[in-house]
């Protein structure tokens, strides 16, 4: 894979929660499915790109550190699962009838 | 095991997806009891994708097909590439003649809707559906699998086959040991849509299409991906657009850019905006895509189980084809359980005769020739680049080099080519590419 420089300069800035309105949940208020296994792992991460491709922007640092998950937007893709550089993430499927439900698909 | 009876069925499968609810029907056609267990509220609730249905696929189940009133969007009536620009666009699509065929090849769809039916029509057949539950292990007996376990109170099933239809997300086939390492980075890709709705009447006006029965199927090359492996699309709903990207884990995550952000580029595009001018978003949606294909196949049968569907790489990613080779693979493996019960036998040698049925298919025909498909693009990102930029390039020049003597007009357009990439590379990148398609 070469690494090239990218424009990013026309890059918009999105408001993913903004977007996620659209998207029908239902919310398992009793268990998370996804989990940071160790939180150390992720303020020791530098790159932390789980900020980036998660594409319902569920993971956020407040402090540059500490890493959360908003579970409750997951879509359940599976990329945190894959790309996660050190596989700090416990990933679940949500609990039957939980999570997200497309309704166009 | 208690003494309450034991939920006993011939057949189990995992997930009411097209593989699923095929492989479902299939077997239930052979006279046995099949159970399909599906984690989301209805079938198709996980379901995302572009996307497009094959017709031969879909007729091949249900002869009586279209008069079963599916749920389906418009035709597929104009498809092809459209190559962008930073700011300009070169359309190579076909309409009429070949496409033109009746019944049409491929029409549009929306998976919540469809996936749903396509379960209903398995259910007139007698398959028996669990909604709501997932399937988090396989219960064995003397190693081998009899039955799975579910995540509902006492939610154990038992059933001498099981065929596994889970999806991309494929836990439950890497706990069979079927495959040795989760689905890789370079051979995965992330796709993001957008849903947006629209008057059919603006929709044919923009497109260019004479009536609401006709449709589009576009693959996106080019600015869409910002030069990373990757594509973007465009289809027609009945009274919406439907666009998307999907590009490459690996490189997503190493360019640091966020799906979401892409996607609103690709919108942003002044070949694109105008397009969905005055649209509302409907659904955004996130799904991987196994591009592997071959590469990253698992082995598709074991004692009592098979494994179809994404769950097994089956995706054709250069045709958009994924979809129909589900369909296929879940009809093989239906047969394939009936002819077992017949046997009275599921081990691995009576199971790999679904391996064989999908040998004489396009299924792992295809899978084979393109295996190092998804490994080229990612080593070729200038596919995505240098050339729809010249293409842009040279046919602009070609059509504007009015007053300009002709010799020095093609030198531009050569230059046009030769400053982004050597001409002897472009030539070796394009036997590469042909022997990679024919899979030489």
């Amino acid at each position: 894979m070469t690494t090239k420089t990218i424009d990013r300069s026309d890059l918009p800035e999105v408001y993913i929660d903004d977007i996620l309105m659209s998207l029908k949940y239902f919310a398992d208020e009793h268990e998370a499915h996804l989990k940071i296994i160790d939180p150390q792992v992720c303020i020791n991460c530098k790159d932390k790109p789980c900020l980036n491709f998660c594409p319902v922007g569920a993971y956020r640092t407040q402090d540059g550190g500490t890493v959360q998950i908003a579970y409750q937007a997951c879509v359940e893709c599976g990329t945190c699962r894959v790309m996660c550089p050190p596989k700090n993430v416990s990933w679940k499927l949500p609990r039957g009838g939980y999570g997200v439900s497309y309704k166009f698909g | 095991m208690t003494n309450k009876e034991k939920l006993s069925f011939d057949v189990i499968v995992v997930g009411a997806g097209l593989a699923g609810s095929t492989a479902a029907v299939m077997a239930a056609r052979g006279g046995l009891n099949v159970v399909m267990v599906e984690r989301g509220v209805t079938p198709g609730s996980k379901n995302y994708f572009g996307g497009a249905l094959y017709t031969h696929s879909l007729v091949d189940i249900y002869p009586d097909f279209f008069s079963r009133k599916p749920p389906l969007e418009r035709p597929v009536t104009e498809t092809g590439f459209w190559f962008l620009s930073k700011d300009g666009m070169v359309r190579a699509t076909v309409q009429g003649g070949k496409i033109n065929s009746n019944p049409i090849d491929a029409y549009v769809a929306q998976r919540a809707k469809f996936d749903a039916w396509w379960a209903e029509q398995a259910k007139k057949e007698g398959v028996f559906l669990i909604p709501k539950t997932v399937v988090v292990d396989f219960i064995r007996e003397n190693g081998k699998v009899v039955g799975v376990m579910t995540d509902r109170p006492d939610g154990a099933l038992y059933a001498p086959v099981v065929i596994v239809c889970e999806g991309v997300n494929n836990l439950l086939t890497q706990k069979l040991g079927l495959i040795k390492h989760d689905f890789k980075g370079n051979a995965t890709a992330l796709a993001v849509k957008q849903l947006i709705s629209l008057p059919a009447e603006t929709i044919n006006t923009r497109l260019g299409l004479t009536g609401s029965d006709k449709g589009l199927a576009i693959s996106v090359v080019g600015d869409v991906s910002m030069g990373l492996p990757g594509l973007g699309f465009l289809y027609t709903g009945n009274d919406s657009l439907s666009l998307g990207v999907g590009v490459t884990l690996d490189a997503l995550s190493a360019a640091g850019i966020k799906p979401y952000e892409l996607l609103q580029r690709y919108l942003n595009h002044p070949m694109i905006a105008p397009l969905i001018a005055g649209g509302q978003l409907m659904e955004y949606g996130a799904h991987l895509i196994p591009e592997g294909g071959w590469s990253t196949m698992p082995q598709l049968y074991t004692d009592g189980v098979m494994v179809a569907g994404d769950a097994a790489s089956m995706v054709n990613a250069m045709h958009w084809e994924g979809t129909n080779m589900a369909i296929t693979a879940g009809k093989a493996a239906g047969e394939t359980a009936v002819e077992a019960h017949k046997k009275g036998d599921f081990s691995a040698s009576t199971l790999s005769a679904y391996r064989k049925r999908l040998e004489n298919t396009f299924v792992l025909k295809d899978l084979h020739q393109y295996r190092n498909m998804s490994r080229f693009l990612h080593n070729h990102p200038e596919f995505m680049d240098v050339y729809p930029n010249f293409l842009n390039d040279a046919l602009g020049m070609f059509f504007t080099g009015f007053g300009k003597p002709k010799k020095q007009l093609y030198g531009d357009i050569l230059k046009s080519l030769t400053n982004r990439r050597p001409l002897l590379k472009a030539v070796g990148d394009i036997v590469a590419f042909g022997r990679t398609v024919m899979g030489i």
